[in-house]
């Protein structure tokens, strides 16, 4: 099963924010429609590694960005992801 | 006579012409970029959405703004103000003005007043149009909190002593909104230095931009009620707007098109400098009221040092209607310009000129002394036929 972490913001201004603030940063992200699996937001989340979620939520929150939401998909072909809801506040990713 | 659109003398009504580039980019942004700001997530949306972020940085840094989330997209100046009062006043409050302020503060104020949730107090102001800050100092009440500022008026030009207001405000603990619809673009603004509790501008006059483009600056800290609610392609599973910034204040879809015109025309304005952009209108100014102080048939109204005045220039000539010169100097000379009350009675009585009003003309970057001398000659020409 395939798996990938998504940020999501409390409104579009943050989402573009993030996009370009990390732009000089070295992490890989993809700006992508909130998946439908993860009740709606803003239109636009960021996509990333589970690796490295919590070190971006860690640079974001240090540029004042506000952000909303921290989900793990695990896809599996076409049926509905398993989604689960990050709480990056212990160390590493603990599954809430 | 030749007939130059050229010769356009309302630059503060409406600046033309614009720069190429803002054309250009309002077009460009409907036909290719085509998305619904903050609402798809497929790639036209987010084109739109990052053009609205960049637009939004350029104003924040044209206004030394440190946070664009507290940028506000809004129609224009009028909504700007509307936005800032209706959802800053609370019932029992009281608000200072000056006589120099636009009907898009008297209007929103008389409405307030008329339903008795506010009371307010008109601040006087000169001949010139500068407010008496004497009277200003013994206009405080306990339940005032708000001060507003014209920073320039549209009428004389004068520019408002903006720091010594906003000190007296603050030093009383009442917040200042600053109506900047004549000087966004082409007087600093530094919102922090100032520190500017909102900032009130238009898109289409100093900024170079389209119509229907402008905004609000609340600085941090502030939270007004919002007074559109609706979409915003956020949190749209709950039945209340969402409450962060900028959204807070902006309901429905962005005019993005206007707004790919507006960065060009703030971009403009940053590459130029605000102080080369002053410096020259300010020659400008001074080029024109200098050369209208020769026709001695006329009366002038505002500041004669244009050091300390917006590219406005107002006049009277005895016995003649004002209107009537307005449509001489089009229909015989092609020169545009506004006249009336330019939706400012009270400026007019403080200068007056109330209820005839005035001839204003409002030349821009663009205009070149030699147009400023085919006026004076026109004017010269229409003096000697009323005269004569």
């Amino acid at each position: 099963m395939a798996s990938s972490c998504y940020i999501t913001f409390p409104t579009t201004f943050y989402a573009i924010r993030a996009e370009s603030v990390l732009k000089s940063q070295p992490y890989s992200f993809k700006m992508v429609p909130v998946p439908r699996s993860i009740s709606s937001s803003c239109g636009t989340a960021l996509r990333c590694s589970c690796e490295n979620i919590a070190v971006l939520k860690e640079y974001l929150l240090q540029k004042d960005l506000e952000l909303e939401g921290f989900y793990k998909l695990e896809e599996s072909g076409l049926k509905t992801p398993v989604v689960t809801a990050l709480d990056l506040e212990q160390q590493g990713i603990n599954e809430q | 006579m030749t007939r130059d659109l050229n010769l356009y003398f309302d630059n503060a009504a409406t600046s033309w012409p614009k720069p190429e580039a803002v054309y250009k980019a309002a077009e460009i942004q409907m036909r290719q970029a085509c998305g619904n700001p903050g609402r798809s997530g497929h790639t036209r949306t987010l084109e739109a959405d990052r053009l609205i972020y960049r637009t939004r940085e350029a104003a924040a840094r044209l206004f030394n703004i440190s946070d664009p989330a507290r940028v506000v997209f809004t129609y224009n100046a009028t909504d700007a103000l509307n936005i800032a009062l209706k959802g800053f006043l609370k019932a029992g409050d009281h608000v200072l003005y000056t006589a120099m302020d636009h009907n898009s503060v008297l209007r929103p104020l008389g409405r307030l007043r008329r339903d008795e949730l506010i009371t307010s107090t008109m601040i006087p102001c000169s001949d010139q149009g500068y407010p008496d800050l004497d009277y200003l100092e013994h206009s405080y009440r306990p339940e005032t909190s708000l001060l507003v500022i014209n920073h320039a008026s549209n009428v004389t030009g004068a520019i408002a002593p903006l720091s010594d207001m906003i000190a007296s405000a603050h030093k009383r603990g009442i917040k200042v909104l600053v109506d900047a619809a004549q000087t966004a673009g082409v007087v600093p603004i530094d919102t922090q230095k100032e520190e500017i509790d909102f900032l009130a501008f238009t898109g289409h006059k100093g900024l170079l931009g389209p119509t229907g483009t402008g905004g609000l600056y609340v600085s941090s800290g502030l939270d007004l009620n919002p007074l559109r609610e609706g979409g915003t392609g956020s949190q749209s599973e709950m039945d209340l707007h969402p409450a962060s910034m900028p959204e807070r204040l902006e309901a429905g879809t962005l005019n993005s098109s206007g707004l790919a015109g507006l960065l060009e025309g703030i971009t403009f304005i940053l590459n130029t400098g605000v102080e080369e952009i002053q410096k020259s209108e300010s020659h400008l100014r001074q080029y024109l009221y200098t050369k209208l102080q020769s026709i001695n048939a006329l009366t002038l109204y505002g500041p004669g040092d244009s050091g300390q005045a917006a590219a406005v220039v107002s006049f009277t000539l005895e016995n003649a209607d004002s209107g009537e010169i307005g449509y001489i100097l089009e229909s015989s000379y092609g020169i545009l310009c506004r006249t009336g009350l330019h939706c400012a009675p009270l400026a007019h009585q403080a200068i007056g000129t109330f209820p005839e009003g005035t001839v204003r003309l409002s030349p821009g970057f663009f205009t070149a002394e030699k147009d400023i001398d085919y006026l004076v000659n026109a004017l010269n020409e229409i003096v000697r036929l009323v005269s004569g």
